[in-house]
Parts: structure tokens; sequence; C-alpha cells
């Protein structure tokens, strides 16, 4: 298994599970207004065996960190500090032409958000999956093949069907497996799926999900899933990265982040989901809203704007993403200790419009302004 | 108040081997009353969509009869039916699409309120004063809003446009189908915060269509839950009742899809293993969910279950021979 090693810096302790170690990573975008970040020094670890969740809203650069572990990120962006070492393969930073393309469907299997716009509309499955095949020099076809039609029987679908199909000829839930196969035929390491589920009702999104989560056992992958749904986060994943702004803001294992939160926004999105058991009176809404790359702070931190813990040091010096505790990282200054605090304030703001007032005027406060005085 | 009795609606389709008829709704009788809510839920396909065209005047019907305030509405026509669809409004999933890109929002709730001011003999001066006491409403800053173009506002904020573009018709009842699904989400519930509001302070009613339990269970608190398959409601009752205690197997099914909070919920100690994909397949005349039923026996697959009171509870009413209360949700852990 030493091949299977990342290998470590200078200094570092090895970590044998590590499939993917993405360092200090920056990817800026060209704009009118010079180059943003839309990832700014992200530091993340893939292990095999373990399913990472990464959460974010839209415009958090989740795709965008995601992306860069192939090396994917096209102008006008561009990786600008720090490195991705992948399993197998060094940096891929520094990867270009075959070597990358080894890469890019082969150790890293990436199955893209919107799963039907990835599929060619033209060409059978079978025939891409050749296509796959070709590309990367594969001498067999027939294995391929069937490999292909192993994982289809495996995900309950006929795979006969299946190959023959074109991806009109399919459900939502079925080329999403669909891509889960195409990611997975070339024997890959590491499984990213972004945003696997959206788009997808109920029943498909437990279905796939189940998918995941047995291909990831039985192949002991490094998987990470993209998403915004907290829930198909909470339900799955070992490892949970919240990410706001373009900055990783709170990482650890998943059920210590969901039990104890210790950064605010990680906090807010957990009280902000409608769930089907407590009270439906105790979940709140956040206020503001997410940050683009043209409104993300240049200085300070990037959630003060809507953090009820906000102080003015917040706004001065940005705080680091820290280990607090063995294993777990947070980039905030305040003390998330004190539940009572944090939780008293939202709902003053918020719970205000339940009484009844004579305008009748829901939800004013915090939200009426910051969500109106943005941009 | 709206009363729907044996609403059905089939669409017929042309095919190269002759027509083909899907059956969108069989049957759906509801009442919606006053102040009330009432969610219906589904996979893609179960004909929710429709039901929610249907009440808003945007689709016909084929049989059964539909009442706005106790008038029948396919006995009226011309500008008498329009009155009484007004009082029913729509929030459209998509906020993007729902609003017309080259107009400001003062011009998209302009016009309505231009027309309502006719009619309540109002000064045009009071076009500005309704538009911002709305948009204060839905919770948005009238001054800085009223001037923009909807490109620039986030999604959140558009969906508050349209929820106050909907209120300048004073309607009784709004209908929202899938209104937060492409919102971000730490804003969704800032929307559903807003509509539960509007249902308490205006006594407006709602009714909710989704896919999603955790939000139909949110906005419909004190409400009703109609949980619909391929055109057929299949269970109904107090929304927490069937959460907490559904009786037929689809909605067991789907309950169990909700995903589980580790950390903060246990799974429910019956939960039921995902189905498959949407089963195309028809029992001629036995219950629709038969052939995906992981509990069918032999006779389910001949004979229609129609829906019967549970347990002498005639508000909990459920479509099927066997049914039997499982435990497919969460529990919540105490922290």
């Amino acid at each position: 298994m030493v091949d299977l090693i990342v290998r470590p810096r200078a200094g570092e302790t090895i970590d044998t599970d590590a499939a993917v170690r993405i360092r200090d990573l920056t990817v800026v975008y060209k704009t009118a207004a010079g180059e943003l970040p839309a990832v700014s020094h992200a530091n993340l670890t893939l292990r095999a065996g373990e399913i990472t969740g990464l959460v974010g809203e839209s415009g958090s650069g989740k795709s965008t960190l995601a992306l860069s572990i192939l090396n994917g990120v096209r102008a006008p962006g561009r990786i600008s500090t720090g490195s991705v070492d992948v399993v197998n393969a060094g940096d891929v930073t520094t990867l270009a032409g075959a070597e990358l393309r080894q890469v890019r469907g082969g150790t890293v299997g990436y199955v893209f958000q919107a799963s039907q716009n990835s599929l060619n509309p033209l060409k059978t499955i079978g025939k891409q999956l050749l296509d796959l095949g070709r590309s990367h020099g594969v001498a067999d076809p027939k294995s391929l093949i069937r490999r292909a039609r192993e994982l289809a029987e495996q995900m309950g679908m006929d795979a006969d069907r299946v190959i023959m199909s074109h991806q009109h000829e399919l459900s939502g839930g079925m080329r999403q497996r669909v891509g889960i196969i195409f990611a997975l035929v070339l024997n890959a390491k590491v499984l990213i799926l972004d945003e696997p589920t959206t788009a997808l009702d109920m029943l498909s999104q437990a279905a796939v999900l189940e998918i995941v989560r047995q291909v990831h056992k039985e192949r002991h992958l490094a998987t990470l899933i993209v998403t915004h749904d907290m829930g198909v986060v909470a339900e799955l994943a070992d490892r949970l990265a919240v990410m706001y702004g373009g900055r990783l803001v709170e990482d650890g294992p998943a059920l210590d982040v969901l039990r104890q939160p210790e950064h605010p926004y990680t906090a807010a999105l957990i009280r902000a989901m409608p769930r089907i058991v407590g009270d439906t009176a105790s979940a709140r809404a956040l206020p503001g809203r997410p940050p683009d790359l043209m409104t993300v702070p240049r200085r300070g931190c990037v959630f003060r704007d809507r953090c009820p813990l906000a102080m003015p040091k917040c706004a001065d010096t940005e705080p680091q993403l820290v280990e607090w505790m063995p294993g777990r990282h947070r980039a905030c200054y305040a003390d998330l200790s004190d539940v009572t605090a944090f939780a008293a304030q939202p709902a003053t703001s918020v719970g205000a419009a339940a009484q009844p007032t004579a305008t009748a005027t829901p939800e004013a406060g915090s939200d009426t302004v910051t969500e109106g005085a943005g941009q | 108040m709206i009363e729907a009795h044996g609403i059905r609606r089939t669409y017929h389709r042309r095919t190269l081997l002759g027509r083909t008829d899907v059956k969108a709704l069989r049957g759906v009788d509801f009442e919606l009353p006053n102040g009330g809510a009432i969610s219906f839920i589904g996979e893609s396909g179960c004909g929710k969509t429709t039901l929610g065209k249907i009440l808003t005047g945007l689709e016909s019907y084929d049989e059964g009869t539909l009442m706005i305030d106790g008038v029948d509405v396919a006995k009226t026509s011309g500008k008498k039916r329009a009155r009484l669809f007004r009082q029913v409004q729509m929030i459209h999933q998509d906020p993007y699409s729902a609003l017309n890109p080259t107009r400001t929002i003062r011009q998209i709730l302009g016009d309505p309120l231009a027309m309502r001011a006719s009619e309540l003999g109002k000064p045009k001066s009071w076009i500005d004063e309704r538009a911002a006491e709305l948009l204060n409403l839905v919770g948005l800053d009238a001054e800085g809003v009223l001037p923009k173009y909807p490109h620039a506002l986030s999604g959140g904020q558009r969906q508050r446009i349209v929820i106050a573009r909907a209120l300048t018709v004073d309607p009784e009842v709004l209908i929202a189908d899938e209104c937060v699904s492409m919102i971000d989400v730490s804003m969704r519930l800032g929307i559903l915060k807003l509509l539960r509001d509007l249902r308490a302070d205006l006594g407006i009613s709602l009714m909710f269509i989704t896919h999603d339990v955790a939000t139909a269970r949110y906005i419909g608190d004190g409400g009703e839950l109609h949980v619909i398959y391929r055109g057929e409601v299949i269970e109904r009752g107090p929304t927490d009742q069937v959460i907490t205690e559904p009786v037929h197997p689809y909605t067991q099914c789907l309950l169990s899809a909700v995903p589980v909070m580790h950390g903060l919920e246990e799974s429910g100690s019956d939960r039921l293993v995902p189905l498959a994909t949407l089963d195309e397949r028809v029992a001629a005349d036995g219950c629709l969910f038969a052939p995906r039923c992981p509990f069918a026996q032999a006779n389910c697959s001949t004979e229609h279950p129609t829906l019967m009171s549970y347990a002498g509870d005639d508000g909990h009413r459920h479509a099927c021979f066997y049914p039997e209360p499982r435990r497919v949700v969460a529990t919540e852990l105490a922290v």
C-alpha cells in the first residue's frame, strides 16, 4: 500500500490514509474589479474509507474547490497558490496533458452537478464508456463494459437497457447513477460528487445516497460530497467541512460538528433547517444573504455581517482556521459555549414579528435591513 | 374557502402507436378553510403541480366540482370567473423566471396596484404607498428595492417580490409550488416563515405543494397533509399525525427517505429501504402502489382501495387494505 500514500512534506506526519491533500489552496477569478478569490487558503484532506461532506451555499466556492482536485478550474479562473496532492499522482496543479487525464476519471472519479448535462445526448451510454476507455488507454474494452454492467446491476438498474440508452431515455435518478458508473468504472480511489441529489425527489435521493454509501464502503474510497443540503451530509458523512465566502470556516467529525457546532455559521445553518422532528417554532431564519465574489468582504471575517456574535476585532483581522481540539478546526474568535446568548439574539430579531402589530410586518428586524441593503 | 370534490384530469398524448392517456389526477377531494393550511406531498409526476394549476384557473379539469367561496367555478365565466380566481394566487418555484427582467420592481408591483386603485377609488399616490407597505410586509426595504430590476436581487429577495406581487390583489389563498427549492438554504426558512406569518397575521390560507416533508411540516402547522401518489390521495390527516403515525406504506417510504441528522436524531426502528425509481407498471384494477409496495398482498393487485378512515378516526384517512403504523421517522436525541 506504499504507493497509496500522499507524500508528506517536511515536518508533516505521515497520514497513511490520505488520498487527497489540499494545502493552502487559493483560486482566483479575473473580473472587471481585478482578480478576486473564489477559494481562499483552503486546507482539506480526504482520507480513504471516509466520506467528507463539503457544505456551503451558492457562491461559497465549494464547487470550485472540488474542481481544483481535478485541476479543472477554467479561465477566467486559475489556481494562484497552494497544492493539491492526489494519491499515485503527485501535485495535480503541476500536471497537464496525458498525465492529468489519468487523474481525471482514472484516480479521481467526478460526478458532476446536473448529470444530464455531463452526458453526450448523441451517443448511447455504452459508446461513451468506450470513449472513456479509449482516452485512458484501456487495452481491454470488453472488461470495461463488463465492469460497468456489474456496477449498473449493483445499483439496481437493468444493465442492458442502460448501456443501450441515450441520456434522455433515463430518469434523473438513473442519470445520476450512470454518472457514478462513469466515475468508478476505471477503479477510482477518490470519488467526488457535486450536488448529487439536487433536482431529485425524495425517493430517488434516498436511493442515490444508499448507493454512494455502498460503493464507498466496498471500494474503500475517499469520498467527497459537495452539497448545500445539511441533511444529506448529516445522513452520510463521517467528516463535515463548512465553506462560506470562499473560506473553510469549520471542519471536524460530522457527529460532533452537528451536535456542537463551533462556528456561528454552522450553528445558524443547522438551526435554519426545517426538520421532521422537534418543535417547528425553534427553527430560526438566518438574516442577510450569502456573499458572492464581488460582495465578499476584503478584510476581516467574511461572515461578520450576518453573525450574531460579531465583535470589533472581526472587522479588522480575518480569523484563521485553527485546530482548537484534536481533529476539529474552526475560523472564529467568538465563544459559542455560551449557547443561550447565541440563541437569544436571532430569536429577538425574527421573533419580534410574531407579536401582532398594527401593520403586521412579518420578519421585520435584521433580515429586512441586511437583505434589502445587499448590493 | 376552497372545496374540491372528485377532481379528475387526464392528458391525452399522441404517440406513434396511437393515443395514450395519462391520468394526472384521479379524483381528488379536499377542503381548504379560510386561514387554513393544506400541504400536498408526492414525487415528481404525481399530479401535485396539475392540482395547483387547476386551483388557479390555469388548467381545466375533466370531472368533479371546484367551489371557491361557495361558488362553483364551472358555472361562471368571463369577468366573474376571473374575479373568483383572483382570490387564489400562485407562488411559483422559480423566482428567476417568474419576474419580467426588463421591468423594475416598481413597475412589477405598480400594474396590479393601479388596477386595484381604480377599483377601490384610491388616488394615484396610493399605488406607491401600498407598494412600500407590501414590500415592508414581505421583509424588504422598499426604498432600496423599488427602482431595481430583478437581476439585482438575490433568489430569496426575488421570491419575496413574487409574494408581494401576489398580495397586491388582496388574495384569500396563496398556492406555493416548491417555492423554496431554488433558494439558498440559509434563506429558505425566512421565506417559509414569511408565509407562515402571512397566514397568522392576515388570515391568508396556504396550500403548499412540495416533495419535501420537512418544509410541508413547517408550513402546515395545525393544517392537513395529503400524500398524493400518481394522481390519487392515498393518505390524509392532520400534518403531525400523518408524519408521526403514518399507516400507508407509500407515506412510510416517503418519510423513510428523509435524511436522518445523525448526532441529533436517531433513525426510526422500522425505517424502510429506499425504493427504486418510479415504476411505470400499472396494476389494472388494483392498488396503484402495489407494484412497488414492500408489503403488498395478493388482493392488492386485483382490488382498488379507496380512502377509508383509520381506526375509526375520520380525520385520518388512508387507501390501504393493510394499514399498519410503523416507526419510520427519526426521533430527536436529547442533546
